[in-house]
């Protein structure tokens, strides 16, 4: 067992792709021990590293230009309206 | 997959603390999601006010305290697929099967667009990267919204969309791609404008 532990390997023990890697790191559902592993991983791999960048750059971009405009205004004056909640109060 | 609910008794003030404290604080990132599925603002405000009024509906199956906002996305989602959907005949276009399959294969090791560079998405600040989104398929789209938009863990999108973490994985991890296809088509459109002037 020279190898080390790959904390991503799933139940099965399926060893992961790089692209499956990546995406838990972006979507930040990786565990301490799979950041540590992930981190030292994209220094011996440049598509990683690359990825990296673009993944994180792309998901920065879409929640700056996506997320915005609020909901109309009397939007929830009329849903309270309908359910009969009294909006003077 | 229905999950079994314990429901709740609230009295007439409890029911309207929790629309007004816990469920209306969310409409602005509803009617987000609604535009984003139907592409249309009027749809997009009918679509939420409908869920609002079904959450009330249903407000005794809903546990005070837990994640209003995941509960909400879901009612909306179903009422989208449900009632929306289906008066536009929009079908899905998405083969699962064979996203799964290709998922699965060889090929995802594979750089699908090499060409697109962090550098090119920096001359991207007006309507690409929206134009480009919603231009998914809307069940990619969906992915996309409510992980990158929303920041909903794969625990909680698998619940708003009913299926398991491991397609709502490769269902991001396609829907990604694609996306990525799309800004390289930009990217490389706004590099012969550049290029022309
Ligand atoms: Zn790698």
């Amino acid at each position: 067992m020279n190898l080390p532990h790959n904390p991503f390997a799933q139940a099965d023990g399926k060893k992961p792709t790089c692209m499956e890697m990546l995406q838990v790191i972006i979507d930040g559902e990786a565990t301490d021990e799979q950041q540590e592993y992930f981190k030292s991983h994209m220094d011996r791999c440049l598509p990683c590293f690359k990825s990296y960048d673009l993944d994180m750059a792309i998901k920065r971009l879409l929640k700056s230009r996506c997320c915005g405009g609020d909901a109309p205004a009397d939007l929830v004056e009329q849903i309270k309206l309908q359910i009969g909640q009294n909006t003077a109060g | 997959m229905e999950e079994i609910v314990t429901r709740q008794n609230y009295s007439e003030k409890e029911k309207n603390d929790i629309f007004n404290n816990e469920f209306l604080p969310h409409i602005n990132s509803m009617y987000n999601f609604g535009f984003r599925l139907t592409l249309d603002r009027d749809d997009a405000k009918d679509l939420v006010q409908d869920t609002y009024l079904k959450a009330y509906r249903f407000i005794e199956s809903f546990q005070k305290g837990t994640n209003a906002k995941a509960w909400l996305f879901r009612i909306l989602k179903n009422s989208f697929i449900n009632d929306y959907r289906k008066k536009t005949k929009e079908p899905s276009k998405v083969d699962y099967q064979e996203v799964e399959t290709y998922y699965n294969s060889e090929d995802v090791n594979r750089q699908i667009t090499p060409d697109l560079r962090v550098e090119s998405l920096k001359d991207m600040i007006g309507d690409e990267i929206s134009n480009a989104l919603n231009s998914l398929d809307v069940d990619f789209r969906t992915v996309i919204i409510l992980c990158d938009l929303e920041g909903f863990k794969y625990e909680e999108m698998a619940k708003i969309l009913d299926i398991p973490i491991g397609t709502v994985r490769s269902r991001l991890h396609r829907a990604r791609n694609l996306l990525k296809e799309k800004l390289s088509e930009y990217a490389k459109s706004m590099g012969y404008k550049n290029t022309e002037s």
